[in-house]
């Protein structure tokens, strides 16, 4: 599969490549050529048209005008199958797994499909099925039992899942491996070792594309960077000869700086006591105090118990043991609902399944919690109001469409985000809790979000932020509370802490578990 | 790490079913038609031990072989996704075309040239329904509630309306033709005849076809995700054809062993019973909204359907309230399945 020429290595290249969905201009004359064994970084805001370039060099979408060149071959478009033939393995960003199929089948199917050329009517090489996708499931570091192989991919948690479709992508001898912001829900250590095995693949002359908002980690493993706005190249280069700030700039046009934002301070009113709080096997006698206008972090590796603390304080799983009280007055949190009553709002990590309704409008997303409060005494909702209500908080979540009646599913996931988090302004929440509140997010959105996490701040509201974005913590907490292995380790100062503090924490105990 | 893996095989056990019963139902949902069935079978035997006599059982196979095929096909079809309501039209337009041609044209000729007619027939059919579905992209259901209304109107507007008594040929003998016969002790002759071998060697070809080929898994995999299907290779046309030709098939074979076991073709037959062919699959654990089910779920659940419509008269309940009964299984196991539905929602 390596038979490359020595003096031209390069393999993929892309000529004057334009996309149009409908009147969306989304690609506008896109040159990109890629070389074997190298890593290259894929880097724009949301919808600058990244994803639409990977999907036209994974045969899911064929362009509007110009050509694609494999090994000298030119074509105009390309199939799925084409793709995969060649050795284009692609990471979606939805990680593109088969909810119900096994995890073995999931990694390791696609083997044999793109050997007979995708023809259906054969039977299946069960042992070979087992053979690869065992060696792929171990290379990306998960540890390869009989009983993860037959386990259907819906029963796994997310981070798992995202293992495996990269899993998936390694399995076969691929030429490019395509990987779209494949450590959104990946811990610190699942990331370390993602990095491993690039190298593994640049060591046999496999080339890697990453599309990502982590401009961390794109230092951390080198390469090239190729920058992209409004669907159109406009950077190539070694990533060392970027700084952040350029690279920042690049991506939105503007500058943006990499400051704290957090510029009030909590006053010294107690808002909410959890007092020993407990779910039986993820986290127990977890204890804090947050105070009105304060901004708390909460991190930890995905198996610390931090998902589940969010969650038992949304009322989503609640606790089994301990108690939480608001203003001084326990408060019993047994479901979602009862969780909004006693004032505390909740953003899920997981926008897209959990948070939004897609098809329905901006607005009709962002008056979901009020319908009760617009409904008259028949029943019948004053949506005059409701549009009064969305306008304000769309501006006051700086949305860039001024239009509000568009779907959801036609925004960009920085602003899907801030719908969601506007959601809960229509509410007057006094305490919010934001799981992962730029997963996914492009800078610029980022930046938006951070500023009305402020503000929401300064309005005397109570934020929890779980994440796993240790600037992010950064940037905006007063508090930062690590956890690991379902306990409360280190309670840090957000101004003083730096993010190696913070990671030692995240491990230390867990080595200290260990002996 | 090491320890990354450990740490993760953790979290996906404590993220799988859990261990015990409601970890068995989980993952092997059959599991529940099969105490049902058992409990049937044991309490109607508890009240009227004349149940476990052949005859009974040989009535019960015999009643099994034409629910079965089309049971065979819809789980097919479930299980990528889709449903079908056509194949009682399809089974109908093809048997009764097919003996009207043998009566007049071959009544010589060989049965298993009928068979494969029938098939041929049943399987352009089907090739029709996936097609509809594939490129007009409407729900399979609104399809074939198009096309029953199609076939079965075309069948009774074109072709005729009249029952055909007297078989051609073979197609008269074949019904007949018994594997095994014996004489029960008031000296009624009982026999089980040759046609009921189709139902085993199907659901064994049907079960090797979903799970021993690639195709097998391209099926649930449409059933579980299209758009990904689509993305990661497959050709996600050829399935949809497949499918619906596969069940059309089965239906064309259906409709022949229908008319050879009741030696009488009758348009207005078959047509009518779809909802108790997807209720057995469904009891046989297939989720209606696709992705899931098995062979052996699909006969459980058919057994299940059969032994309330032909048993329950044993024991003394008027046949009136097999619906009622049929029901309540229905809902029954559905509230047993739930668990699993919980947990089973699109990797998005």
């Amino acid at each position: 599969m390596t038979k490359q020429d020595p003096q031209n290595r390069c393999f993929l290249e892309l000529r004057n490549i334009h996309k149009r969905f409908g009147g969306v201009h989304a690609l506008r004359g896109v040159d990109m050529s890629l070389q074997a064994g190298e890593v290259y970084h894929l880097l724009g805001e949301n919808g600058c048209g990244k994803s639409t370039v990977i999907k036209i060099m994974a045969g899911a979408h064929p362009p509007s005008e110009g050509q694609i060149i494999l090994d000298g071959e030119v074509h105009d478009e390309l199939t799925p199958i084409q793709s995969l033939d060649f050795g284009i393995e692609t990471v979606y960003q939805d990680l593109s797994l088969i909810p119900n199929l096994t995890v073995m089948e999931n990694v390791a199917l696609g083997e044999q499909l793109v050997e007979g050329h995708g023809r259906l009517l054969r039977t299946l090489d069960r042992a070979r099925l087992k053979e690869t996708a065992t060696k792929a499931l171990s290379q990306v570091g998960l540890n390869v039992t009989a009983e993860l192989l037959s386990t259907i991919v819906s029963d796994l948690p997310l981070a798992i899942r995202q293992l495996v479709a990269i899993a998936r992508a390694i399995a076969c001898e691929a030429r490019l491996v395509i990987m779209d912001e494949p450590t959104t829900s990946l811990t610190r250590r699942e990331v370390e070792n993602l990095i491993d095995v690039v190298s593994k693949l640049r060591s046999r002359n496999v080339a890697v594309l990453f599309v990502t908002h982590k401009l961390e980690e794109c230092y951390r493993i080198g390469g090239h960077a190729i920058v992209f706005r409004d669907g159109q190249c406009v950077a190539q280069g070694p990533i060392n000869n970027y700084s952040r700030t350029d690279l920042a700039e690049l991506m939105t046009g503007r500058k943006i700086s990499e400051k704290r934002y957090r510029t009030g301070a909590p006053s010294a009113e107690t808002l909410m006591v959890l007092d020993r709080l407990e779910v039986p096997g993820r986290f127990r006698d977890v204890s804090f105090k947050l105070h009105k206008g304060e901004v708390l972090g909460i991190t930890g590796l995905s198996d610390s118990g931090r998902n589940e603390l969010a969650l038992a304080i949304a009322g989503i799983k609640p606790a089994a043991g301990g108690s939480i009280s608001v203003n001084g007055k326990p408060v019993r949190i047994h479901s979602a609902s009862e969780s909004i009553d006693a004032g505390i709002g909740y953003v899920p990590e997981d926008r897209l399944s959990e948070g939004l309704f897609l098809d329905k409008s901006i607005y009709q997303n962002e008056i979901a919690l009020i319908l009760r409060k617009l409904a008259s005494k028949f029943g019948i909702l004053d949506m005059k109001k409701g549009k009064e209500i969305a306008r304000d908080i769309s501006e006051k979540m700086r949305l860039n469409t001024a239009d509000i009646e568009l779907p959801v599913s036609a925004l960009s996931g920085g602003n899907q985000q801030r719908v969601l988090i506007g959601r809960w302004l229509s509410i007057d929440p006094e305490i919010l809790v934001l799981h992962g509140p730029t997963v996914g997010v492009d800078v610029g959105s980022k930046d938006a979000i951070y500023q009305t996490i402020q503000k929401m701040a300064e309005q005397g509201i109570g934020l929890v932020i779980v994440s796993d974005d240790l600037p992010e913590l950064l940037q905006n907490c007063d508090r930062i509370l690590v956890m690991s292995a379902g306990e409360i380790v280190a309670d840090l100062n957000g101004a003083g802490a730096n993010e190696d503090e913070i990671y030692q924490a995240m491990l230390g105990s867990v080595q200290e578990g260990a002996a | 790490m090491s320890a990354a893996g450990t740490s993760h095989n953790q979290a996906a056990a404590n993220a799988g079913p859990g261990g015990g019963l409601s970890g068995l139902i989980a993952k092997r949902p059959e599991f529940v038609t099969l105490v049902l069935l058992m409990a049937i079978c044991i309490a109607v035997t508890i009240a009227n031990p004349a149940f476990l006599q052949p005859s009974t059982l040989i009535d019960i196979g015999r009643a099994s072989v034409v629910t079965g095929l089309f049971a065979l096909g819809v789980f097919v079809i479930l299980a990528a996704g889709g449903i079908d309501v056509s194949f009682t039209a399809i089974a109908a337009l093809t048997m009764y075309s097919i003996t009207l041609l043998v009566q007049k044209y071959a009544p010589d000729l060989s049965i298993v040239v009928v068979f494969a007619i029938a098939i041929a027939g049943g399987v352009f059919l089907g090739v029709v329904n996936g097609f509809l579905v594939y490129t007009l992209r409407v729900p399979s259901l609104i399809v074939t509630i198009g096309t029953q209304y199609f076939f079965r109107g075309g069948l009774l507007a074109f072709i005729g309306t009249t029952w055909i008594m007297e078989l051609p040929g073979e197609m008269a003998t074949f019904g007949r033709l018994s594997l095994l016969e014996f004489e029960t002790a008031n000296g009624a002759i009982v026999s089980l005849p040759v046609y009921f071998l189709i139902l085993p060697v199907v659901a064994v070809l049907t079960w090797w076809i979903m799970r021993r080929t690639l195709m097998g898994r391209a099926i649930f995999s449409l059933g579980g995700n299209p758009e990904v299907t689509a993305r990661l290779g497959y050709n996600v046309k050829i399935v949809h054809l497949f499918v619906f030709g596969y069940a059309g098939a089965l239906a064309g074979l259906a409709g022949i062993v229908h008319i050879t076991a009741n030696r009488l073709a009758n348009p207005f037959d078959l047509v009518g019973t779809e909802i108790s062919v997807i209720a057995a699959v469904v009891l046989g654990g297939a989720r209606i909204t696709g992705g899931t089910g098995s062979v052996i779920g699909t006969m459980l659940g058919v057994l299940l359907v059969v032994v309330v419509d032909n048993v329950l008269v044993m024991v003394g309940i008027p046949s009136t309230w097999q619906r009622v009964f049929v029901g309540a299984f229905i809902l029954l196991a559905a509230a047993f399945f739930v668990t699993r539905q919980r947990k089973f929602k699109p990797a998005k």
